[in-house]
């Protein structure tokens, strides 16, 4: 039987979203692809468990996240330390991280504990309520607040952001990018 | 010499024990408000910053390998369950 078209789409509808959230987990395009392609070969081959109507974002984010932790596992059990592992991976290949622009930014985000980070990234970026960033994560709506708070203080505490002026991603790339560079 | 002294480690002060500048009606002297206006703005900007990062990625749209696997799948006669 072939795939409802309508829900391929919502699948694929899904997928810029999917890969975002899967960089901001692995800090590593190539690893977030390998993850993205994982959990769409496993949701298509459990689709019947989806049910139509519900929340497809929602539905791949989980599978999506639940690949990622036990992989994580694993590489725990091979590198000590994860965090630490890719605040490296942030700092030996920031071209594979997205745009230097958002390196000041990244590196703070990658300090985060990986809780904190997950919660961060559903409710402020892929726009999850947090009932559905509980549900994704697998932990309550009460957790999910306290995490997401936490490392919104975290965030500003290591951006040293104490006023306007003072916010800004790489102002001196900015600098360098608006004064020179032009051929 | 005092023997079998028990010794109490007292949890960290939270932070209302700290000696604070208080008004006459026992409120805090420290500007709460502006802090708390400052937080939303620096909140406000990381959250900016955030989907701002997270949207740069979204802006990609599909990588072809990744509709190509999709549909592939998609158009699979998949008998088994």
């Amino acid at each position: 039987m072939k795939l409802d078209p309508a829900i391929r789409d919502q699948v694929l509808a899904t997928v810029p979203s999917l890969r975002a959230f899967a960089i901001s987990l692995c800090g590593n395009i190539d690893r977030a692809d390998d993850l993205v392609q994982e959990t769409l070969l496993r949701a298509l081959a459990h689709i019947d468990s989806f049910q139509p109507g519900t929340n497809m974002p929602a539905w791949l984010f989980t599978i999506l996240r639940n690949l990622f932790r036990s992989e994580y596992r694993k590489r725990r059990r091979e590198v000590e330390d994860a965090d630490g592992r890719y605040a490296e991976t942030l700092k030996s290949h920031p071209e594979q991280t997205g745009r230097v622009e958002f390196s000041e930014f990244r590196a703070a985000l990658a300090k985060l504990p990986s809780e904190q980070r997950e919660a961060l990234i559903l409710v402020g970026a892929s726009g999850f309520s947090y009932e559905d960033a509980a549900a994704i994560c697998g932990c309550a709506v009460g957790t999910i607040k306290s995490r997401v708070n936490r490392a919104r203080t975290r965030l500003a505490d290591l951006l040293a952001i104490d006023s306007v002026d003072d916010f800004g991603p790489d102002r001196a790339t900015r600098a360098v990018l608006a004064g020179g560079g032009r051929s | 010499m005092k023997t079998g002294k028990t010794v109490t480690i007292q949890p960290p002060a939270p932070n209302e024990d700290k000696p604070e500048a208080r008004d006459a009606m026992g409120r805090p002297v420290t500007q709460r408000k502006s802090e708390v206006r400052l937080g939303r703005e620096v909140q406000a900007r990381i959250g900016q910053q955030l989907r701002a990062m997270y949207d740069e990625v979204v802006s990609e749209g599909v990588p072809q390998h990744i509709s190509d696997l999709v549909r592939r799948l998609s158009d699979r006669d998949d008998g088994a369950a």
